[in-house]
């Protein structure tokens, strides 16, 4: 997979353009659904031609290492800038309110078991605690390893694995699917997930940091 | 550790192992290879390509070949930057150096040239000897070779003559509608010698070497790889001209110094290299920073 992309990554440095459009096909869809996560369905297609448009720009500069890892964090910062800009203009939606709905929405599809949607499963991993989502899609559907994410978003490895962890255990619980421990509260549906982190764990905060 | 805490909790599933499972095309594969729900989450998450995903394809591609076109046209960045900085600094140099050894250059020519040359600045004030302004016109970089004699003459010749009054009657005293700008009412063969005086002092005649020597001491000065890539630019143009090409101008540049300055040449020799371009940068720094 990863040796395929490399190939491909050097045809498209030496102007090969259906090298790239593979680069493309391969990355688009992880980064769009990453980068929903981030910035909203609405502004994620921007986000993401932004990032395409950088990537063809700095593709001949780009010097080995994880293609996957730089186009990514290409991408974040993009989505930080596009954050920053809606910041200073807050009249546009919140889109994690939205998201928030449409995992309201995916609970239905805990009922047909795996045979969940791929629009649903994302809205429920969007509806986690940021750190836990982007650490969720880094690693399972942009398919960074732990250490690269890591490096994605300035953190360590470890702290990617604790928040992909309690992401998925956090996943776990609104899935209803039975968990033996007790240590958590179960009322996982009724309650946003957001309120119940800061409450529940503050004690990691700072491995991540 | 927080991750051996977890697990210890008795999460039946291997979290790494499920992420890392997801993208895989065909699932299952757990541990356990039962229908696990939050796999079967993470596989739906990463599911296939969505048509609607891969929109911007052709936007992207555009973008490539636009990225493309630019990458040809324009070399690689980097050494391009590299070339850059490295020309920059010979400029640099080139220019500290000739500052540095043009006023003892000029100084050496006003001593050889006692004749005829200091005379004109003293003089077009009173007299119009300086060109009207079409012959200026004609003459537009006269300024670069005798800055002393041409500028400050043109413009005391037409301040007295241009009166606003005389500005407003054409009709006197101007029957050539190329210098209606200043109608003075001199005439017209008073202006002919000034004419002749500005073209025999402009840049093209090989009377005007007021800096050259000073432009063959810095060049003379550079180390030898440097002299090459300094006669390509601005500051030694007219240099490389006077010698007729830059092979000529080591030749050419040792024959105006056996002229002019024999005493330098003796001092940096033909081969002046590095050494002296040492030598001469601080003494230059010292000059420009007080």
């Amino acid at each position: 997979m990863s040796g395929e992309l490399s190939q491909a990554v050097e045809a498209a440095q030496a102007g090969d353009e259906e090298a790239f459009r593979f680069l493309y096909r391969s990355l688009q869809p992880g980064l769009l659904r990453y980068l929903t996560a981030l910035v909203g369905a609405d502004a994620a297609e921007d986000v993401a031609s932004e990032t395409w448009l950088q990537v063809a720009r700095d593709l001949p500069n780009f010097s080995g290492g994880e293609f996957r890892a730089w186009a990514v964090t290409i991408a974040r910062n993009r989505a930080m800038d596009h954050l920053r800009r809606q910041r200073r203009r807050p009249a546009l939606p919140v889109p994690v309110q939205e998201l928030s709905e449409l995992a309201g929405d995916a609970d239905t599809a805990e009922r047909a078991g795996e045979s969940i949607g791929t629009e649903a499963a994302l809205a429920m991993i969007a509806s986690l605690p940021p750190r836990e989502a982007e650490a969720v899609l880094l690693r399972a559907v942009v398919g960074l390893d732990a250490e690269t994410a890591g490096r994605v978003l300035g953190r360590r490895a470890g702290a990617v694995r604790t928040a992909a962890h309690r992401g998925l255990r956090r996943l776990a619980l609104m899935l209803g699917q039975p968990t033996e421990e007790c240590d958590e509260p179960a009322a996982t549906r009724a309650t946003p997930p957001l309120p119940r982190t800061a409450s529940q764990t503050p004690h990691a905060e700072p491995v991540d940091g | 550790m927080y991750l051996r805490r977890l697990e210890g909790t008795g999460v039946p599933t291997d979290h790494d192992h499920l992420l890392d499972a997801a993208r895989e095309p065909r699932p299952t594969a757990g541990p356990s290879d039962s229908p696990d729900p939050v796999a079967g989450l993470l596989r739906a998450a990463a599911g296939p390509p969505r048509p609607a995903e891969l929109v911007g394809e052709e936007k992207a591609l555009a973008a490539f070949r636009a990225a493309r076109q630019a990458g040809l046209t324009a070399p690689p960045s980097r050494p391009t930057r590299r070339r850059r900085f490295t020309a920059g600094v010979v400029v640099w140099i080139a220019g500290v150096a000739a500052t540095a050894t043009a006023g003892a250059a000029l100084a050496a020519v006003r001593l050889d040239w006692p004749h005829e040359r200091s005379a004109p600045p003293s003089t077009p004030i009173t007299r119009p000897v300086a060109p009207s302004p079409s012959a200026a016109g004609g003459q537009p970089d006269r300024g670069g070779g005798t800055p002393s004699q041409g500028v400050p003459g043109a413009a005391p010749t037409a301040s007295p003559g241009v009166t606003p009054g005389v500005s407003a009657e054409p009709t006197e005293g101007a029957p050539d509608p190329t210098t209606s700008a200043s109608p003075t009412p001199e005439p017209p063969q008073q202006r002919e010698p000034a004419v002749d005086r500005t073209v025999q002092a402009g840049p093209g005649n090989s009377d005007n070497t007021a800096d050259r020597p000073g432009l063959c001491k810095a060049y003379l000065s550079k180390p030898e790889r440097q002299r090459e890539k300094a006669l390509r630019t601005p500051a030694f143009s007219e240099l490389v001209v006077a010698a007729g090409g830059a092979d000529n101008v080591l030749a050419y540049c040792q024959a105006v110094l056996a002229e002019t300055d024999p005493e330098w040449l003796a001092r940096h020799g033909p081969a002046a290299g590095s050494t002296d371009a040492a030598g001469l940068l601080p003494a230059a720094l010292r000059r420009i920073s007080p």
